[in-house]
């Protein structure tokens, strides 16, 4: 194999350098070559005035606040699916881990929301005291609250720049960035593919998962971090109000999402990771760095999921280490699957449908169906019917719910 | 009752105590230490015992356990003490404690009932040890010995030494013989006897004998201004290099010898005490938030002498170097404990070994454990190249199927035998039906049959949930393999892994017949290395595909009853192993029995190792073992025995 035509690598064109050329034949405008972009906005915007205007907070009321935290909360899960779709529809590397980028994203901001908001009850409860609390008692104090839970009462390492919040939202990127890009490094540099690549990711998201399980490990064990609704220096906000906030925050960062993911598989780069995904042997023939694609398109995708992390668990309130099971990241793959791969409006379709028919009829919200004798519970029957529906999506649909708009955009002239 | 009868009885009662007087030496006993008999309690039980002793009148054996099991009665009217026994109806016979003979029968509540306190009980107990180590009854000298066992002290020795030459049972003669060398050991009083004994003790690796040894060797802490010659002195403990300053000054503290140091609260606690009119230390309080101010607030006041100055660790120094901390032997002989601590290096060196052993044997039957689990998804994964995410769910289904044959077949050994081919046989039915209806359509998208198989998974087990529910059911293994199987103290595996690993050399065996010697095999090894060569060679892949995916899901199928009889069965059960399958099958290589055997070998010793190092916390060891297989992968990316060939490069 290694005798056989190596490629004229000086020759190579360096990535990311797809601006640059200039050759024929000339590219259409980049909103031409998506025309679901303005679609997509347009309806998430719309989405989002009117689940602004429904609201408790700002509008009518017809919505309760929980109801548009959960709205807001799928709009962060279509912004991780959105992710996973450009690694896996796209570059063809099933990732098992990227949930796992999900809530690390989601730690490194609870960590600061949980330290601040304990700091200011803490400084609120000393007030009263003779001599005012030095720094040193203060933060002192913060430990004894936050991990009395796991016996401890000191702060530990990682806990460091807790309380400061760009600290914490730089960490938000570097660190599932970090872990992506030194993870992938090794994986890509050592040609793991396919499958293996799948069960290699998902030991790093177990390992993960079991590391943050243990008390000793800084991050309050089992118990995880809790109170992530209550944002310091905002505490005065009604939750109705600060729902609707993180609901535009949620859509705005799912919009930006997409508009870098649709820009990234677009022209060159694109055209380049889908090869790989179709023929990586071929496409590293052909002179390509495959293993730097790879890294980072991987790398990418996990701080965007990073992000998408961070801005969900402030409005789930309570994160732990079960949320980082590997369970959720194949989950993650069955809603890109459903709602089609390759294509980045599908990702969107297949998490938030999935993800809210399960809350829906998981959440007793759903009636239950008499057939004859026979009573249907939701509750239990929800997740044999997702587990078939899936089977039949990957064996008569492989395009999945957006093969559907593949037929009425054929349709129209 | 009638009353005639009452004073038949008490008529029949004195009339045979009276002519018998003359013979009752334990009554006579009994009855010079009346008041305490009747009315004992621990600080008199000892002397009424003595003297029972010093008598050595027949029966006393009898009457002390009479007396300890509370059946001893007082008659008020004679003050004679009879041992009671209940007939019919609320009578009691009184048997007299010489003859053994009933003298009467009375109603209960005509007599006072003895009723020594637990304390008491334990006393007497303790005394009776030396009539149950001569006891007819195997049984009973053996509780006696274990009651030696229990709590030794040094007036044991002669008694045992006394017993030893009478005894025939040769297994408790030498459990006799072992518990006076242990007895020796700690309280014989001639020191050669002794040394003798410690020294034989070396080597041993049971919890009695390191205990003993142990004991001999306990130590306390102390201090002094110079070392103490009349003491044995264990180690000398030099602040800073064997214990901390702080704790050493703190034994210091303790002993009320110099003044407490100054720990992070002692300023803020001298200035809250010290708070006058919003001021402190000539400082306002609103600016004692600054831990400078504070020093400086706490100095005022130390030089107004409110409050004594702070013991830092200058001063810790100073007044450590005025002492020697060491830990003493609490037995003054240093000859006694030089022994033992020779004794003990010997054994420790020993248990080093039986604990490497032991923790073999567990690191094997993790590993067949993790064999079983994983095999067959092996043999589809290196056949097929296709990752089934529901193998999991088929051990599951074995399991189940393995208690739902133990409810409807109540005897353990006949429902094992008949769960572990029905389970292999529900298994593969399912794994053809699976193949049959969804894996053949994927064959050509290696992915999607991992996502296809996952959704099967997660239908399966919340069906699982829905049929039997989510508590735990039991598998119940049959008592031939309940027990556990010791080699010593240390060295211990039950019974049921011991199974579990001869049932996964059974399918290894099994299993390399089968590839190696039947025309199935051939045809398996063959698809295998080349689907499309095999094709046209005449081999039916569709087939070989079907019956291989059947055949890894029927092992899995067994494997589940296997795990299912020592962990319980749940529909989550499979879900807990298939990441450790998966790893098990990446680690090993595909396609080769052999790998996965060296996978599961190398993961189960892995995870047992890391665990020997941090025993506590076994999440940590699973965290580093998977940070393991993930590095390893990055060498080994095609596992340990790596196909070769074309196949390989797929």
């Amino acid at each position: 194999m290694t005798l056989i035509n190596r490629p004229p690598v000086a020759a190579t064109p360096p990535i990311l350098a797809q601006g640059a050329e200039a050759s024929p034949p000339p590219r259409r405008s980049f909103l031409r070559e998506n025309p679901s972009i303005p679609w997509f906005l347009g309806l998430l915007t719309i989405f989002t005035v009117i689940v602004s205007v429904l609201s408790e907070g700002l509008g009518i009321g017809a919505l309760s606040t929980s109801m548009v935290k959960i709205l807001g909360m799928t709009l962060c899960l279509c912004l991780i699916a959105i992710a996973m779709d450009v690694v896996w529809g796209y570059c063809g590397i099933l990732s098992l881990g990227h949930f796992a980028f999900f809530g690390l994203g989601g730690y490194a901001i609870g960590m600061w929301l949980m330290y601040a908001r304990t700091e200011i009850v803490i400084r609120d409860s000393m007030a009263g005291a003779v001599l005012p609390p030095t720094d040193a008692e203060l933060s002192e104090a913060v430990a004894a609250q936050i991990f009395g839970v796991v016996g401890s009462s000191e702060l530990p390492l990682i806990w460091s720049f807790a309380h400061s919040l760009p600290a914490q939202l730089a960490l938000v990127v570097a660190v599932p960035g970090l872990l992506a890009l030194v993870f992938g490094w090794l994986a890509f540099r050592s040609r793991v593919t396919g499958v293996y690549l799948s069960i290699l990711t998902q030991a790093m998201t177990l390992a993960l998962a079991l590391y943050l399980f243990q008390n000793d490990t800084g991050l309050r064990g089992n118990n995880g971090l809790s109170g992530l609704q209550n944002i310091p220096g905002l505490l005065d906000v009604p939750q109705a109000v600060l729902a609707v906030w993180f609901l535009w925050a949620s859509a705005t960062a799912l919009g930006l999402g997409y508009l870098l993911f649709a820009w990234v598989v677009s022209g060159k780069f694109g055209s380049v990771i889908r090869a790989i995904r179709d023929n990586e042997a071929r496409v590293r023939f052909l002179g390509y760095n495959v293993e730097g694609y790879k890294l980072f398109v991987f790398t990418l995708t996990a701080i965007v999921s990073g992000i998408a992390g961070a801005l969900y668990y402030p409005q789930a309130g309570i994160i732990n280490p079960a949320e980082l099971a590997p369970i959720a990241s194949i989950y993650l793959a069955v809603w890109v699957a459903i709602g089609g791969r390759g294509r980045l409006y599908g990702a969107v379709i297949g998490a938030a449908t999935v993800s809210l028919l399960s809350s829906w009829l998981t959440g007793g919200g759903a009636p239950n169906i008499e057939i004859g004798a026979f009573r249907l519970m939701w509750a239990d029957w929800w997740l044999v019917l997702l587990g078939l529906g899936f089977v039949a999506v990957t064996l008569f649909f492989p395009k999945g719910i957006g093969g559907l708009f593949d037929k009425i955009v054929r349709k129209a002239p | 009752m009638p009353f005639l009868a009452r004073l038949l009885a008490l008529i029949l009662c004195l009339g045979i105590a009276a002519p018998l007087a003359a013979q009752t030496p334990l009554q006579d006993v009994l009855q010079a230490n009346r008041e305490d008999v009747a009315n004992p309690s621990r600080g008199t039980v000892g002397e009424v015992i003595t003297a029972l002793l010093a008598a050595d009148a027949p029966g006393t054996d009898a009457f002390l356990r009479q007396w300890q099991e509370r059946a001893l009665v007082e008659d008020p009217a004679t003050g004679l003490f009879f041992y009671a026994t209940e007939v019919e109806g609320r009578q009691l016979a009184l048997i007299d404690v010489d003859t053994g003979v009933e003298a009467a029968r009375v109603a209960s509540r005509d007599v006072t009932a003895i009723r020594p306190n637990a304390g008491v009980r334990r006393e007497i107990g303790a005394a009776l040890v030396r009539f149950e180590l001569s006891a007819p009854d195997p049984a009973r000298r053996l509780a006696a010995l274990e009651a030696i066992g229990r709590s030794p002290d040094a007036e044991q020795i002669p008694l045992l030494q006394a017993a030893i030459p009478d005894e025939a049972d040769a297994d408790i003669r030498a459990r006799k013989e072992r518990l006076l060398a242990l007895l020796n050991a700690r309280f014989a009083p001639d020191p050669d006897t002794r040394i003798a004994a410690i020294r034989a003790l070396g080597g041993d690796v049971s919890t009695e004998a390191r205990r003993m040894l142990n004991q001999i060797l306990a130590t306390e802490q102390g201090f002094a201004p110079t070392l103490p010659q009349d003491r044995n002195i264990a180690r000398v403990l030099i602040p800073g290099q064997d214990l901390r300053p702080e704790e050493a000054y703190d034994r210091l503290v303790a002993d009320g010898l110099v003044p407490g140091r100054a720990d992070r609260n002692s300023i803020r606690d001298a200035l809250l005490a010290h708070v006058a009119d919003g001021m402190v230390g000539g400082l306002p309080t609103h600016r004692m938030a600054d831990p400078e101010l504070r020093a400086t607030a706490h100095d005022a006041l130390v030089a107004q002498g409110l409050v004594p100055p702070l013991v830092g660790e200058a001063e810790i120094a100073a007044t450590l170097a005025d002492f020697v901390f060491f830990d003493a032997y609490l037995e003054p002989d240093p000859a006694v404990t030089d022994a033992a601590r020779a004794a003990l290096d010997q054994t420790d060196t020993r248990l080093t070994l039986f604990q490497w052993l032991a923790i073999s044997l567990d690191a094997l039957s993790l590993a067949s454990i993790f064999f079983l689990a994983a095999i067959g998804l092996a043999i589809t994964f290196g056949v097929m190249r296709v990752i089934n995410m529901a193998h999991g769910e088929f051990i599951m289904i074995g399991a189940y199927t393995g208690y739902v044959v133990q409810t409807i077949i109540p005897d353990y050994t006949v429902s094992l035998i008949v769960a572990l081919p029905l389970a292999f046989a529900v298994a593969f039915a399912a794994g053809v039906a699976m193949e049959r209806l969804v894996i053949r359509h994927l064959y050509t998208r290696p992915l999607e049959t991992l996502l296809a198989t996952f959704g099967i998974s997660i239908a399966l087990q919340q069906l699982a949930k829905n049929i039997f529910g989510t508590q735990a059911r039991p598998l119940t293994a049959p008592d031939w393999l309940a027990g556990a199987i010791s080699l010593n103290d240390v060295v211990s595996i039950s019974t049921i892994r011991v199974a579990i690993f001869v049932l996964a050399l059974i399918f290894l065996a099994a299993l390399l017949l089968m590839l190696k010697r039947t025309r199935l095999g051939l045809e398996v090894r063959a698809v295998t290395q080349n689907p499309g060569m095999a094709a046209s060679m005449g081999i039916n892949p569709d087939r070989i595909n079907m019956l291989t995916f059947g055949l890894g899901s029927g092992i899995a199928g067994v494997a589940g009853v296997a795990i299912g009889l020592y962990a319980q069965v749940t529909s989550e059960m499979g879900a807990n192993y298939i990441v450790q399958s998966f790893m098990t099958v990446v680690v090993g290589g595909v396609g080769n029995v052999w790998g996965t055997l060296a996978g599961a070998g190398l993961i189960g010793f892995l995870q047992k190792g890391i665990e020997w190092f941090n025993p506590s916390n076994t999440l940590a060891a699973q965290t580093y073992m998977v940070l393991f297989i993930i590095l390893f992968i990055q060498f080994r990316p095609r596992g340990i025995i790596a196909l070769k060939g074309r196949a390989a490069g797929e």
